[in-house]
């Protein structure tokens, strides 16, 4: 009889002791995003800096008490910056780690492919890296944000750029997926229509080694403007590639946002020299809220920020979307984006346009000078958004045929 | 003479360097498949291996010119201890086991290597770089440099089986090795070492190229498939007929990329190899009976 006083004792002690730890530990709930991109291989360099910016988001807003009086907790996965394992990703963090929230994916390709995912289950989804022109348009759908420029906000400045500053010949090179081939056809389209003369075209797949097989057809068409549509490792080698070909002297050269992350700038500055692209964030523009930005993270990473860390806006729209909707739930949370501006995003104010959840953001045409990408050009938001077109088709009766002059 | 200076010439020696590099891994597999009467299926690999070995001593020594000796040498040595404790027990068998054999081993040695070295692409940096101007255009130095190297190799090769007694014995196992043995020559070292010096020059291949291509555990199945289709076009078992298609395909390639994508030009390339192979199944330079 002792024994059994004994032993209910002892197991009242315990009880007591876990009601009184528990509070302490459940005090507060946690909610769940997900970090979907390429963490390894040739868009690492994004995948990586999209998770720091969301990083540095999180812990800003969880030192403010999270949100709705929940902490916020970063789940990430890498989806080799392939389509079916980013589909299997986006499935898991969903379903076994019910996220609230989604950003990713990096490559086009892989984006396309998650936005079935998010759609069939309801799940916010921010993009904040790919361009491809398909997901605010065919693809698009209610839960479906983007901070990120399409190729069609891209085309528009900087084919104008072009024309008017550098040569009316260009030739398009372009990494043959989703990403490179809707550069190429937005700023194919864009170009002809402001007079600009397409002297040829060509893709090379996604992680070519050896690019000097093209450049015979570039010599052979004579351009003024190599225009340049790849992204990660592929930029990095032919640049290195076209500059040992004596090619980056002969041609002047352009390309889309994330050709090159700044990081890699300095190692390949001068193949790089001279070089003008559109982008919405450079940690050397003197911009107030860029260099705010930059700094704190750059405090807190020991390197600059670069246009991937723009997830970091995402996570800014969607808290201040779940506390106006004072819930988590998607349909709410989806509706209270729509129209909503945030006014400390990473650079300043900016606006989630209501009819296709594009986020308005203002640009500014770069130069790399030095292994720095220097600002040379502002151009307003409202001015490279261009119409909505949610449900059309971007490339209606486009063609890659090349109209001789 | 803008054109030719800019285009042409450009495009005749990418041609060039890119047949001289083939034509190393060629020469070998052409070799073998004269001695042991099958395609050589792990030849990719060992053209891989000598990269992976290559970036080995460059990361211990720091230096490309030893790995460039060291690397051939332990590749060699692998395809020794292969050729002696798998191949050999075969050679008495039909060809097909060989053949699976081979491929077996391609499966090995690439699965091997992801193991080891994990399966991102790795670079290894030229031992110099910087571009010469030539009549006219800009060539890198690097790619010059292969140029040049890769055609006294072959030179070499050649000298070796023409002039040299041990070349010479190498060629009489590749016509009858049956004959060959019975006037006493020891012909399981005959082929012991001529596999040995073929997987040297498919890992010196591999290393020469690496600084282009950079280095990746699938490296070698893309390039092996080009080089079955010099072998062959060249005929099967005919080492000049190699050099030469090597060449021929390296320039056809290169030349037909001012006409259409790359891409499609792979593909151009492996029509040429079906015509031919229904044409004139024996290649340029082959032995009448080899495939037909």
């Amino acid at each position: 009889m002792k024994r059994v006083t004994w032993g209910f004792t002892v197991l009242a002690a315990i009880a007591a002791l876990v009601w009184i730890a528990a509070p302490a530990s459940s005090q507060q709930k946690v909610v769940k995003i997900g970090d979907l991109g390429s963490k390894v291989g040739v868009f690492e360099g994004y995948g990586k800096y999209q998770t720091w910016g969301m990083q540095m988001a999180v812990e800003e807003l969880n030192a403010k008490g999270g949100v709705l009086g929940h902490k916020i907790e970063i789940v990430s996965e890498d989806d080799e910056t392939k389509p079916a394992p980013a589909v299997r990703k986006a499935e898991k963090l969903i379903l076994q780690d019910d996220v609230k929230l989604l950003v990713g994916a990096v490559s086009s390709g892989a984006t396309l492919a998650v936005m079935d995912v998010t759609k069939k289950h309801k799940t916010i989804h921010w993009n904040s890296v790919s361009c491809a022109e398909f997901m605010r348009t065919t693809k698009f759908h209610k839960y479906y944000f983007s901070n990120q420029p399409d190729s069609r906000m891209q085309a528009n400045g900087l084919a104008k750029y072009i024309v008017d500053k550098m040569g009316k010949k260009v030739y398009i090179f372009y990494t043959d997926y989703a990403m490179g081939q809707s550069d190429g056809r937005q700023f194919k389209t864009a170009l002809e229509k402001l007079g600009g003369e397409v002297v040829g075209v060509a893709g090379a797949p996604l992680d070519t080694k050896d690019f000097s097989p093209w450049f015979g057809a570039i010599n052979q068409s004579s351009p003024d403007v190599l225009f340049l549509a790849f992204a990660g490792t592929d930029s990095l080698r032919l640049m290195t590639q076209l500059h040992s070909f004596g090619m980056t002297k002969k041609y002047k050269l352009a390309g889309i946002d994330c050709f090159l992350l700044q990081q890699d700038l300095p190692s390949i500055a001068e193949p790089m020299e001279g070089f003008v692209q559109l982008n919405h964030f450079s940690p050397h523009n003197p911009d107030a809220n860029m260099q705010a930005y930059n700094a704190r993270f750059k405090k807190k990473f020991g390197t600059d920020a670069n246009i991937a860390a723009g997830s970091y806006d995402a996570v800014l729209f969607w808290a201040a979307a779940v506390e106006k909707a004072k819930s988590f739930d998607s349909d709410k949370v989806a509706e209270a984006h729509e129209g909503m501006c945030v006014d400390n995003t990473h650079i300043g104010r900016q606006c989630i346009r209501k009819e296709d959840h594009q986020v308005i953001m203002d640009m500014h045409l770069y130069q790399v000078k030095g292994g720095k990408n220097l600002p040379i050009a502002k151009i307003a938001g409202s001015d490279s958004i261009g119409e909505a077109m949610v449900g059309k088709d971007p490339v209606e009766g486009f063609t890659w045929e090349i109209k001789k002059k | 003479m803008d054109y030719v200076v800019a285009v042409l010439l450009p495009q005749l020696l990418h041609g060039l360097v890119f047949g001289a590099a083939l034509g190393l891994l060629a020469l070998g597999l052409t070799v073998i498949f004269g001695l042991l009467g099958v395609m050589n299926f792990a030849h990719g690999e060992l053209y891989m291996l000598g990269a992976y070995a290559g970036i080995a001593v460059v990361s211990l020594t720091h230096s490309f010119w030893l790995a460039l000796l060291v690397a051939p040498l332990a590749v060699g040595a692998i395809g020794a201890v292969t050729e002696v404790t798998t191949l050999r027990p075969l050679y008495r068998r039909e060809p097909l086991y060989g053949l699976i054999l081979t491929f077996g081993l391609a499966l090995v040695f690439r699965e091997g290597a992801r193991q080891i070295w994990g399966g991102d692409m790795r670079r290894i940096l030229p031992p110099f770089t910087g571009s010469t101007p030539l009549l006219g255009m800009t060539y890198p130095n690097y790619r010059l440099f292969l140029l040049a190297a890769s055609s006294v190799l072959l030179l070499a090769i050649w000298l070796f089986f023409t002039r040299t007694r041990a070349g010479i014995l190498v060629r009489a196992a590749v016509q009858d090795a049956e004959m060959l043995d019975g006037l006493g020559v020891n012909v399981p070292r005959v082929f012991t070492l001529t596999f040995a010096g073929s997987a040297a020059l498919a890992a010196l291949a591999g290393l020469l190229l690496a600084p282009v291509f950079t280095v990746y555990p699938q490296m070698g199945v893309e390039m092996i498939l080009l080089a079955f289709i010099v072998v062959i076009l060249g005929g099967m078992g005919s080492m000049g007929g190699s050099v030469i298609a090597a060449f021929v395909i390296g320039l056809a390639q290169s030349l037909l990329t001012l006409w259409m994508n790359p891409q499609r030009v792979a593909i151009a390339i492996f029509a040429i190899m079906i015509v031919v192979l229904i044409v004139r199944p024996r290649g340029f330079f082959g032995r009448e009976g080899v495939l037909e």
